[in-house]
């Protein structure tokens, strides 16, 4: 068994023995917990990854086990290298370098805003990717479970995860897009947008593209 | 116990238009089966919520093309719920400004392939 835990993070000492004993029923060399199972005291779900090409199911008799199978060509995602950063594995962790492109940046924040405003203070599951890509693209720094929960309960509400996204994008973009490719980029989600101006989802997204591409930014 | 066709019924008429609407899905007819009367009683207010533009749809660039339309014609209104350990969710597809065309229902695996053919994370 090993023990993933960068940060040196307070992890509940009984459950890394209960971890060890859920990896061993689960038939595969590659299988990991994280998540508040390993840190609070009050758990909801035990988050269980299997990594597997094998289209099995995998069953435990355990209530509150949550096991996602994660697919080999997923090794490089942002989620992976978030998830894996921080936790206890079976075996060593397969790790491949990390590929994440300003677009899928662009499309998590695309459909975060409108679940954002669907959901209102019901957001805490559906920002996750949210919070880390922004993090990521604004501190280099991939969160793990652990850090990506402390950053989401520093919010209040919904309004203020949507002057988080007002404040902290624009500078992102426009560091890390070619001026000229980010007009073309976002003038185009803005023209999208732009029909269905009567959802404030879209009426947010299409003042954002545009707070983008003018590039002068206050604070 | 909720009859699937009811459901559909009850669906098209919330929407009221002349265009046939698709009801999609692996095992539809088993997931509506296995509906409590509360819970498909959300999806219809839901249903009301997206006729009466309360709930915000996906909205994506993209010049992908989706049957007989292109992706960034299109909204997605995204509906998700859960029954036991599974989870679901319901995306119901409209054409900008026009009619409704699709009504999906189906597990997590279900709408992974639906999600990539309308360019969804």
């Amino acid at each position: 068994m090993i023990i993933y835990n960068p940060h040196n993070e307070r992890i509940v000492k009984e459950r890394i023995e209960k971890a060890e004993q859920i990896l061993n029923q689960i038939p595969a060399k590659h299988c990991f917990i994280t998540g508040s199972f390993l840190y609070k005291e009050n758990y909801k779900d035990i988050d269980i990854f299997v990594i597997t090409r094998s289209k099995k199911k995998f069953k435990l008799n355990k209530k509150k086990a949550k096991i996602t199978i994660i697919d080999f060509n997923n090794l490089h995602s942002l989620f992976y290298h978030s998830i894996s950063k921080s936790c206890i594995a079976k075996n060593i962790l397969p790790k491949k370098s990390l590929k994440v492109t300003i677009s899928d940046y662009w499309s998590i924040i695309n459909e975060a805003v409108p679940t954002l405003l669907n959901e209102k203070n019901k957001y805490h599951k559906n920002v996750r990717f949210l919070i880390l890509y922004t993090e990521y693209f604004k501190t280099n720094n991939i969160l793990d479970t652990f850090q990506l929960n402390k950053k989401i309960e520093e919010f209040k509400s919904y309004k203020e995860i949507l002057k988080y996204i007002e404040e902290t994008i624009p500078p992102i973009m426009n560091q890390k897009i070619k001026s000229s490719y980010l007009k073309k980029f976002f003038y185009t989600q803005a023209g999208v947008y732009k029909d269905v101006l009567q959802y404030d989802a879209q009426r947010f997204l299409y003042q954002l593209s545009h707070k983008i591409t003018r590039g002068t930014f206050h604070g | 116990m909720v009859d699937p066709e009811i459901f559909k019924k009850r669906i098209e008429e919330k929407i009221s238009q002349d265009y046939n609407i698709e009801f999609l899905g692996k095992n539809f007819n088993h997931i509506v089966n296995s509906l409590s009367e509360i819970k498909a009683e959300k999806m219809y207010a839901w249903v009301d919520d997206v006729f009466n533009e309360k709930i915000r749809p996906i909205v994506i660039a993209s010049k992908k093309s989706y049957g007989e339309w292109v992706v960034n014609q299109l909204l997605t209104f995204r509906y998700q719920f859960s029954m036991g350990n599974t989870e679901y969710r319901i995306l119901f597809v409209k054409v900008k400004n026009s009619i409704y065309i699709e009504f999906h229902l189906g597990d997590h695996k279900y709408y992974d392939k639906v999600r990539k053919d309308l360019n969804l994370r």
